[in-house]
């Protein structure tokens, strides 16, 4: 086990080092200039040069990328161009609030997709199983900006219950927290959940055809045992892996999301940031949503290794 | 059938198991099977892949799929019709009464659940004690399977586990609530010769001390004359053949028999090749109306394009075919 975490771990080092050079030079093919969108309206030649100075835009671009990776390694990740604050005080305000909808997604894609999965596994060929192949064909295809739209008229405007738009902190008020982000969390869950549905599904087909699945009904067991202890527990491996990939595109992938529902997390800010030509805000977004990816993959693969004792050698 | 009433453990009636395909199509994999098996004793069912065996004892123990399989007869276990039972007196007596280790041991136990926790189960589910007694009582049946170091095998997965130690996990499994009936299916046939000589001697130790009766299924003759007292030999769904182990090795009343003794190498006998049954079983969707054996059958004669019934052909043996008895035509 340690052995798998430690080899892991070393592979981190590589795998940041070409993402980092990745967002680094691609942000800078983006066109535009930042010292123009900064310098604002009369572009005054001065200001635009005293603009390339000070954020080091004048150096060759090689010159720029060691200078920032230095300021990383010692826990600067910048400053952002537009709102003057540090990149890392940013990140720190927004991740909460993408983790916290990220999670609540999970645990609505989770939930649906996992029930779903195993009741159209024990139901399968049957009517129910039909139906809940088109309710997931239906969760994978409509698409979130939809989703979402109709939701706020359904629930916000034409019934009132929930708001429409903006987010409160649980710290501040836990109720508010969650009426502002249950719909878009259920936006994003439903789509998640389409796909671990039908992964569920047939890795849970899989499972009750096996070999162990007879001896366990030849033990007398219950139904109930025989699905959700014995089947279970191993449809559930490509799973584990499976939430994780999609929780780590929760983090970055919520953009769209975040933009209808005016939630200020990490979507909103990497979507500003781009138009802006926000450099240190979008380099150092990308860089904490990668590595918390990694870091994610590193989880499901230890997860993996705790329901799987097979790997635990 | 020497024995008295009391000591059948199990008797099939007109056993029928018929799978309906999802395109309508009808197959009858069993077809009016019969026997019955006493306390103590071993019944062997003969025959090769798809004469309906393993489908027969999959019925007795009710867990055919629901859906798509039509089965109709008798299967009488302890004065109880158990084609007449709920799903769930099934599911009680399975596991406790009615035990059954299958042809794969490497894929039968969980994976995930230590072997172990998979011998508890089955006694945590069917008799009311603590986990740790029932932890005890595993622990006993791995060391009564000859597990060296139960304590110690107790917690491993299944992985760590040869074939035949995990064959020995299904048998502690199978036996630990003390059944009343063993069906073995193929418990054998994946293991290397050495481990089935060692399996089946294990088999037979069990049964002399539990009393238990045990229904081995098998293709492999050579293991019915190990351990079997009597023999039903299955061709294409139906019993062709019914005897004690002795008589049918010695005077073999099918010409199926005949032709599966005549299939089985021998040390004694040089030949140039091996001989085996010319042709193939019948489709099952749409088997002859006559004797099903016929189109392979040495012996056939116009008659076979009738059913045979099967009839007793000397005290205590049945034959499903016209020219039985068959001494004169053996040698």
């Amino acid at each position: 086990m340690l052995t798998v975490i430690s080899k892991r771990l070393t592979q981190l080092v590589p795998t940041l080092f070409f993402v980092s050079v990745l967002i680094f030079g691609l942000q800078h093919l983006l066109p535009g200039d930042p010292a123009l969108v900064m310098a604002g309206e009369e572009r005054d030649p001065v200001v635009i040069e005293q603009i390339r100075r000070q954020y080091r835009l004048d150096q060759p671009i090689p010159v720029q990328y060691l200078h920032w990776v230095r300021g990383v390694l010692s826990g600067d990740l910048g400053e952002s161009m537009r709102l003057k604050e540090p990149v890392l005080d940013l990140v720190r305000q927004k991740l909460p609030v993408t983790l916290q909808l990220a999670v609540m997604s999970m645990i609505v894609a989770l939930v649906l997709g996992v029930t779903l999965g195993i009741l159209s596994a024990v139901y399968r060929g049957r009517t129910l199983d039909h139906l809940v192949n088109v309710v997931g064909l239906a969760g994978i295809s409509t698409p979130n900006f939809w989703l979402g739209i109709m939701m706020i008229l359904f629930f916000a405007v034409e019934l009132g219950w929930l708001p429409a738009s903006g987010y409160v902190s649980p710290f501040e008020d836990w109720r508010q927290s969650l009426a502002t982000t249950i719909m878009p969390a259920f936006v994003l869950g439903n789509s998640i959940a389409g796909v671990i549905m039908r992964h569920t599904r047939s890795a849970m087909i899989q499972a009750l055809d096996s070999d162990y699945v007879r001896t366990a009904r030849a033990k007398g067991l219950s139904e109930g045992s025989v699905v959700l202890k014995h089947a279970m527990r191993n449809a559930l491996t490509p799973v584990i892996t499976l939430g994780a990939l999609e929780f780590g595109t929760l983090l970055s992938g919520a953009v769209l999301t975040e933009q209808i529902f005016s939630i200020p997390g990490f979507g909103k800010l990497i979507v500003d940031a781009v138009f802006n030509r926000d450099y240190a805000v979008v380099q150092g977004v990308v860089l904490v949503t990668a590595t918390t990816y990694i870091a994610l993959n590193l989880l499901a693969d230890i997860g993996y290794i705790l329901v799987n004792p097979r790997l635990r050698a | 059938m020497t024995d008295a009433p009391a000591d059948v453990v199990l008797e099939v009636e007109d056993l029928a198991v018929t799978f309906e395909g999802p395109d309508g199509r009808r197959t009858r994999a069993v077809d009016g099977v019969g026997f019955s098996v006493h306390r103590g004793r071993t019944l062997g069912i003969v025959g090769e892949s798809g004469c309906g065996k393993s489908v027969t004892s999959l019925a007795v123990m009710g867990l055919l799929p629901k859906a798509g399989a039509r089965v109709s007869g008798r299967v009488v276990f302890d004065g109880q019709d158990l084609l007449a039972a709920s799903e769930r007196t099934m599911r009680d007596l399975r596991g406790d009464r009615l035990a059954m280790i299958f042809q794969e041991p490497m894929t039968s136990l969980n994976p995930s659940y230590t072997v172990g926790d998979q011998i508890m189960e089955v006694l945590l589910r069917h008799r009311s004690m603590s986990r740790a007694a029932a932890r005890e009582r595993a622990i006993e049946m791995l060391r009564r399977v000859r597990i060296p170091t139960p304590e110690q095998r107790f917690d491993d997965y299944p992985h760590r586990l040869s074939g035949g130690m995990r064959q020995r996990v299904m048998i502690a499994m199978a036996l630990a609530c003390d059944p009343g009936l063993l069906i073995a299916d193929e418990p054998t046939t994946a293991l290397d010769v050495t481990i089935q000589a060692q399996i089946l001697e294990l088999m037979r130790g069990l049964r002399e001390e539990t009393g238990a009766a045990i229904v081995l299924i098998t293709h492999d003759l050579g293991v019915v004359a190990e351990v079997c007292d009597e023999v039903v030999v299955m061709y294409a769904g139906q019993v062709v053949e019914r005897a004690s182990v002795g008589d049918l090795f010695a005077f073999p009343q099918h010409p199926y028999t005949v032709g599966l003794l005549g299939a089985l190498p021998r040390f004694d006998e040089r030949r140039d090749r091996l001989s085996a049954i010319e042709g193939a079983v019948p489709d099952m969707s749409a088997p002859p109306s006559g004797c099903r054996f016929a189109a392979r059958c040495p012996f056939r004669i116009d008659r076979c394009a009738e059913l045979p019934p099967l009839a007793p052909v000397a005290p205590g043996r049945l034959s499903r075919c016209w020219r039985a008895p068959l001494e004169a035509l053996a040698a």
